[in-house]
């Protein structure tokens, strides 16, 4: 009996314990109710140096703790005051000069000033900071005075007065040398936008907490964290379960079923991101089969994609069918091609096009030949497996090239094969995608002749992956790179972008967007950037975080589920130190047993 | 166990250690790729950041140059910089390996235990009903894949039920430390853990079950028992001891394993380990990465057979003079 009742003190010691230090835990988490703003995603930060990062979260963060000196309007990408509250401009639109707003300050207390500005532009221009080379490139800053910032341009450029690279702390980042600034680990948190950093554990979250010296006011939000998920499945639960605000890279079929649940609001926000189905026109290392030369071909070809099918068919209806490529996120830089002059999908008249030219089947294979009965029109088609839509698309679009008489060789390549593929000239026909920027000459340059691969001992160095090579799109496109009239630079690029669809070297497919889901009982004031097709979060300016406001007053994330589960271990250590003391008891007794 | 035994089974792992530093460098060559090309594909670079970056990733001259620029700093224990946050290889692996050590480290030694108790309880009660009951528990768990029982727990516990957190170590909004903190680390690894405690203690149970069951024939198992000794005596201080060097062995040999094997379980489990490590950089593919952890893992294997080759041969004094 003694041995027994031994054993069951130690039992009750030890689930005391376990008790015990699960309650700790969620007694301490009750004391402070923040207002904590959590979201998903599958994707995370890679680096949180401005210098170094390249993944959209990374951005998203930028944009929370860096303000910088003019905002972007949520509505259409309109330049707004940001940092400075006014500007004006030389006689040449060359110089402009920056009125900063009085007392403004970084989270750390420290003034910010014009000095820190003109450091920012110049250092990033002198050693080519990577995220800011092609905003500051042609700048000069200059700081008269503590509120004054100049800015001067050596070259025309219609992108000022807008000045959105992140301005940093002088007094953090001079202290980096040239080498060591982009080993920086940069998780100080000082800054000057809405929410600053605190905390990163790479790989798993980060978490921001409100910046009270934010120019606009202290946000009401007190935290926003990050979660990366590697299971969009698990991520999607935890968003039903209330573990999370927000969710970004909703998987497909998730997305449907969030959209019927009246708790939730899903988005499909459009950014400008597009796939398109690309052919080689001929100006690289290598041409392409020689039917691909011919643009009647290359017409014909357009003819013969079902964009709507794809869309409905491959992405579940969750995109939009395209027409002309777009330069921007800003959806007005798209041109409008009249009805009449598009490439509708219409395969009869895609065969009547072919007819016409001379490609006949003249062996009755069901292929084409060149004219005068020569080579078949068999093309090379590249499939893209990082994709997952890249074998589902290569079906829909071969096999309506097969209708119309033109046979495909199909090869899987991953992004880095691929990408070299390209550059040395070996392919006909692939599909990939692009997400523009906000101001649209980066996409425009992609396509001028210079950025065709023409170095064999270097041929993943081009950015024209269709090959394509055009004069008078060269030359609209350095009069729009110059041209500091609005309309006159857009009319400009409408007409870069209406001859680049004429050519018919890229069938754009689909405008696809973020799929986000949010929950309606926790924050309200999430705002869309451009307004009403733009996603909600991981936008171009983030401006939602800001304007969060919490639905009801208990709107922290909930940490407290835990107490079953602790219940739960709490049993079965006891009924193992129960049981452990039974068989203790039996050993003692089993000499007489036997 | 002689001296020359031990150079000699230490020599043979060096050699192998060696094979394996120079393999790497060629596995990941195979894969012809410009990471600055893809990673950097849609971004404004000028000519100067190119060249700049191909330099920051050690791509610039030739393969032979690169290998020797490899080899010197393996020496020196630099791994290089990751593609995806250009942070050096080797502190990354410091940062992520005691996630892994700790989950892979508990379950083995509770999936030991476990197992081989019940093979012993199955070996010694052969032909009950204990003995059927427990071969097909651990013949079911051990055919079971771990990522499938790992999905299987997520999806009950922690996703329907919501008695376990879904991914991760700790809890986002918390700023607890000491014991609240050891606490929340163990509520997230419980799921990961009983996975792998599951997946391999069939293992232990059915080597240990066969084991013992070679031993019980043995004579000197008579002689105890006609000594006078009890049955539980003559199993836990004679059979038993006997019957555990297969699997002393097996458990060295799997911790090198299961230390890389982890993976599948790390990642539904989001676990910031060395497996899920391996995952990520799979899908940059991040190279210098793969190639930092694929040493690593290497090195545990080969270190780990090391131990279960001495740890026999001292268990084993026959095993010496072979």
């Amino acid at each position: 009996m003694r041995t027994l009742a031994r054993a069951l003190l130690v039992a009750l010691a030890g689930a005391a314990l376990v008790v015990a230090l699960a309650v700790g835990p969620a007694a301490g988490q009750e004391q402070k109710k923040k207002v904590v703003f959590t979201v998903g995603d599958t994707q995370d930060l890679d680096n949180p140096n401005p210098l170094v990062g390249i993944n959209v979260p990374a951005f998203e963060l930028w944009n929370l703790q860096y303000a910088t000196l003019t905002d972007k309007a949520a509505k259409d990408f309109a330049t707004e005051p940001g940092l400075a509250s006014s500007w004006e401009g030389s006689a040449d639109k060359r110089t402009w000069t920056y009125h900063l707003r009085p007392n403004l300050k970084w989270s750390d207390g420290k003034p910010l000033t014009s000095a820190d500005v003109a450091f920012t532009i110049n250092r990033a221009r002198r050693e080519s900071w990577l995220n800011y080379t092609s905003t500051v490139q042609n700048l000069t800053a200059t700081a008269p005075d503590p509120r004054t910032v100049v800015i001067h341009s050596s070259v025309a450029d219609p992108k000022l007065p807008t000045m959105d690279s992140y301005i940093l702390p002088q007094h953090i980042w001079d202290k980096l040398g040239k080498s060591a600034i982009t080993k920086y680990a940069a998780t100080d948190g000082v800054g000057s936008g809405p929410f600053t950093l605190e905390h990163v554990e790479k790989g798993q979250f980060f978490r921001m907490k409100a910046n009270p010296s934010y120019w606009k006011g202290r946000p009401r939000v007190d935290e926003f964290v990050f979660r990366k998920f590697n299971n969009a499945d698990a991520m999607v639960a935890a968003l039903r379960r209330g573990e999370l605000d927000a969710v970004e890279n909703v998987p497909d079929g998730a997305f449907k079923q969030l959209s019927k649940d009246p708790k939730m609001q899903t988005i499909q926000g459009l950014q400008g991101g597009f796939d398109e189905l690309a052919l080689n026109a001929g100006a690289g290392l290598k041409k392409p089969h020689p039917a691909l030369l011919d643009p009647r071909v290359r017409q014909a070809i357009a003819h013969s994609v079902d964009k709507k099918t794809i869309v409905s068919r491959v992405l579940d209806g969750l995109g939009v069918p395209a027409t002309t490529m777009s330069p921007s996120a800003n959806p007005d830089w798209r041109p409008q091609i009249p009805p009449g002059q598009q490439y509708d999908f219409d395969l009869a008249k895609a065969n009547q096009i072919l007819d016409a030219a001379g490609y006949k089947d003249t062996d009755g294979d069901g292929i084409r030949e060149m004219p005068g009965g020569g080579r078949p029109l068999r093309l090379r088609y590249a499939v893209r497996s990082d994709s997952p839509r890249g074998g589902p698309i290569a079906q829909f679009v071969t096999g309506n090239l097969r209708k119309i008489g033109i046979a495909t060789t199909q090869k899987v390549y991953n992004d880095d094969q691929l990408t070299e593929l390209i550059g040395k000239g070996d392919y006909d026909l692939f599909v990939w995608g692009w997400t523009p920027f906000v101001d649209p000459d980066p996409m425009l340059s992609y396509f001028t002749c210079s950025q065709v691969s023409s170095d064999p001992k270097d041929p993943t160095n081009y950015f024209n992956d269709a090959s394509w090579c055009d004069h008078t799109y060269d030359r609209l496109y350095q009069q729009q790179k110059v041209e500091l009239n609005p309309e006159r630079r857009r009319s400009i690029v409408d007409q870069m972008l209406t001859r680049f669809y004429r050519s018919a070297v890229y069938n754009v497919l689909y405008y696809e967007g973020d799929l986000q889901a949010y929950r309606k009982d926790r924050f309200t004031g999430f705002i869309r950037q451009p307004a009403k097709t733009g996603p909600v979060l991981f936008t171009n300016s983030s401006q939602s975080y800001a304007n969060l406001k919490p639905v009801t007053a208990t709107a922290s994330s909930g940490g407290g589920s835990g107490s079953g589960a602790i219940i739960a271990i709490a049993v079965v250590v006891v009924a193992l130190l129960v049981g452990g003391g039974f068989w203790l008891t039996r050993r003692r007794t089993a000499y007489e047993r036997e | 166990m002689s001296a020359r035994f031990v150079c000699g089974k230490v020599l043979a792992s060096l050699a192998t250690l060696a094979f394996v530093v120079v393999f790497n460098f060629f596995l990941f060559r195979v894969v012809e790729s410009d990471p600055v090309a893809s990673l950097f594909r849609g971004r404004n670079l000028t000519a100067q950041q190119r060249d700049t970056l191909t330099r920051q990733f050690g791509l610039d001259g030739s393969k032979g140059r690169q290998f020797v620029r490899y080899l010197e700093q393996t020496a020196r224990l630099n791994l290089g910089r990751s593609y995806a946050t250009n942070e050096p290889v080797a502190s990354e692996i410091r940062r992520k390996a005691p996630p892994t050590i700790a989950l892979v480290g508990i379950s083995t030694l509770l999936s030991a235990v476990i197992g081989i108790f019940i093979g012993v309880v199955a070996a010694w009660r052969r032909g009950s009903k204990v003995d059927y009951a427990s071969t097909t528990f651990t013949m079911a768990t051990y055919s079971m894949p771990d990522f499938w029982l790992g999905m299987l727990l997520l999806t009950t516990f922690a996703v329907a039920l919501g008695w376990f957190p879904v991914s991760g170590i700790t809890d986002p909004t918390s700023d607890a430390t000491g014991p609240a903190k050891l606490a929340d680390q163990a509520w997230h690894m419980f799921l990961p853990a009983l996975t792998l405690t599951l997946a391999y203690l069939g293992e232990y149970a059915l080597v240990m079950r066969s084991s013992l069951l070679d031993t019980m024939r043995e004579d000197y198992l008579v002689l105890a028992r006609a000594k006078g000794l009890r049955d539980v005596v003559v199993r836990n201080r004679h059979a038993v001891p006997n019957a555990l060097l297969p699997v002393v062995t097996l458990i060295a040999i799997n911790f090198g394993f299961v230390l890389s094997g982890a993976i599948a379980v790390e990642t539904i489990f989001s676990w910031p380990g060395l497996g899920l490590a391996t995952y990520d950089a799979l899908n940059g593919p991040d190279l210098p990465m793969l190639q930092g952890l694929f040493l690593v893992f290497s090195v545990a294997v080969i270190a780990c057979n090391l131990v279960a080759d001495l740890l026999y041969a001292y268990l084993d004094p026959r095993v010496r003079s072979a």
